[in-house]
């Protein structure tokens, strides 16, 4: 599972298909992390576990 | 007239995504910070929440020396027989 | 679009400004024109190069993409270069390939870096590069070029396309062509390219992911240490300073000065070094102390030169890259601050293949 910020939702949409998987599901969050306190990882992370599961259990 | 292209003569790459869980109760989890700010705290919050919902364990830490390099294929190597599924982040 | 010999071609109208166009709209330009990559205009800048068209000469790790002698040439033509300007590009690149230089990262980085491109030796006259005058543009055709065709290829080969993979926050101007030669002319220090270990005659080409351009201007300095101390403050702003590396172009009347009471390159660079620092108060007051890159200065191995107390740019004056360039008026240097937060990109050479005459 590729987790990305926002602003890098492009970037990580460019090399997957260089990779060769164009339509590769990654999991998007707000940006900044860098920067972000306990709490606010805490409600990013429970963002990127919802879009996660789907993700997860599909072909 | 005819113009070359400038884009590389590598041939296109094609890959397949791994085939979905069946399950995700009880699966290893891996993760692969990048080394950025905050990377391993955030990765090791998404990883909680599979612990705590799901039951999963985490089970291979390891980081990348050079955030923008792609992790060395022995590393990936290593986790691929470690874990059902890694966690990983791209970018900032 | 068809495949010949694995090379790849697009079939346009025979009319130059439609071919112009037609490279515009398949995403192939920096935003300026570019040359239309005609058949016989890429053969003849492959011809620079003795080796097969196919040659690689770099390879892109986060995407698996390599660059051919063949796909070099293509962008070259593109940039506007003239066949005798390849080896330069060539040489940019062996030395970009080198994973020290990490062209991905420096490339990608919200830090906006450029690699900076510095020919050193008899080659730079010989295409006739500018070394004097305007050194960083406009004006020079080989200048120009060389450094637009590095720029092309990071695009259009290893697809680093700006707001897509190639995320600088700011972008850069360098990142339109960064390219100088080193002055030769009066120039009192021994060539980068013989600093380099390179043999007699061999010219060289140095890259260095620089994250901008500060000019230090200084007219009424008369000793080394005035001089170098307006150098080394602009090394240390608080802007730039990190433990990454340092390009320091001094200009031909600064370099009077140094040079002309004695001081060597190595002098100036532990004169540099030294004076190149911010106390860690200072550094913890705008945010930017961090214990790990003070540990690493002043650990073991720390240099002699690393003062307790206080962060300085690098990590020895080894880290220094400095030389002659620029026209005869002005007292104008300048300072060139690595990529970003550390030493994610450390500076390369490789030497030039000139073509046998």
């Amino acid at each position: 599972m590729v987790l990305c910020t926002t602003p890098f939702e492009v970037t990580a949409r460019n090399i997957a298909r260089v990779l060769g998987l164009p339509d590769y599901p990654f999991l998007t969050v707000q940006h900044p992390i860098g920067s972000c306190t306990l709490p606010e990882l805490k409600a990013r992370a429970q963002v990127a576990y919802k879009q996660a599961l789907p993700i997860l259990m599909q072909a | 007239m005819q113009l070359y292209s400038p884009l590389s003569t590598t041939p296109k790459r094609k890959a397949v995504r791994a085939p979905a869980l069946g399950s995700i109760d009880g699966l290893r989890i891996g993760i692969l910070e990048n080394g950025k700010l905050n990377a391993e705290e955030m990765l090791n919050e998404v990883a909680a929440l599979f612990v705590q919902h799901h039951g999963c364990t985490v089970r291979t830490l390891a980081s990348k020396k050079n955030a923008s390099a792609p992790a060395p294929s022995n590393t990936l190597v290593q986790v691929a027989q470690e874990v059902d599924f890694l966690i990983t982040g791209l970018g900032d | 679009m068809s495949t010949t010999a694995s090379f790849r071609t697009h079939e346009v109208p025979d009319d130059l400004l439609a071919a112009i166009d037609y490279c515009y709209d398949q995403g192939w330009t920096d935003g300026l024109p570019v040359v239309p990559p005609v058949v016989d205009r890429v053969k003849a800048m492959l011809a620079a190069d003795s080796r097969p068209a196919d040659t690689v000469i770099a390879r892109h790790p986060a995407t698996g993409l390599d660059l051919s002698l063949h796909a070099a040439a293509v962008n070259a033509v593109m940039a506007g270069c003239l066949p005798e300007y390849f080896p330069v590009v060539v040489a940019a690149f062996e030395a970009m390939d080198k994973p020290d230089f990490n062209f991905h990262g420096s490339t990608a980085s919200t830090g906006g870096s450029a690699p900076l491109v510095i020919v050193s030796g008899p080659y730079a006259d010989e295409i006739g590069m500018n070394a004097d005058v305007n050194l960083f543009g406009p004006g020079n055709r080989a200048n120009g070029t060389i450094g637009r065709a590095t720029r092309l290829i990071l695009r259009n080969v290893f697809q680093m396309l700006p707001g897509i993979s190639d995320k600088s926050t700011q972008g850069n101007p360098g990142k339109y062509s960064f390219c100088i030669a080193e002055r030769a002319r009066g120039n009192p220090w021994p060539p980068l390219c013989e600093a380099q270990g390179y043999p007699k005659g061999t010219s060289s080409v140095t890259v260095y992911a620089g994250g901008g351009f500060c000019n230090v201007e200084n007219h009424g300095g008369n000793t080394p240490e005035q001089i170098l101390s307006s150098v080394a403050d602009a090394m240390a702003n608080y802007g730039c300073i990190t433990l990454g590396q340092a390009v320091v172009i001094l200009a031909p009347e600064h370099m009077q000065i140094v040079a002309g009471a004695g001081w060597t390159r190595e002098k100036a660079q532990a004169y540099l070094f030294t004076q190149a620092k911010r106390s860690v108060d200072g550094m913890k007051s705008v945010g930017k102390y961090r214990d790990r890159e003070y540990d690493t200065q002043h650990g073991e191995g720390a240099h002699a030169l690393a003062e307790a107390g206080f962060m300085h740019r690098g990590l020895t004056p080894d880290d220094i890259l400095i030389t002659m360039g620029g026209g005869d008026a002005g007292g104008h240097s300048c300072f060139i601050p690595s990529w970003s937060r550390g030493r994610g990109s450390i500076m390369q050479h490789s030497a030039i293949r000139a073509p046998d005459k």
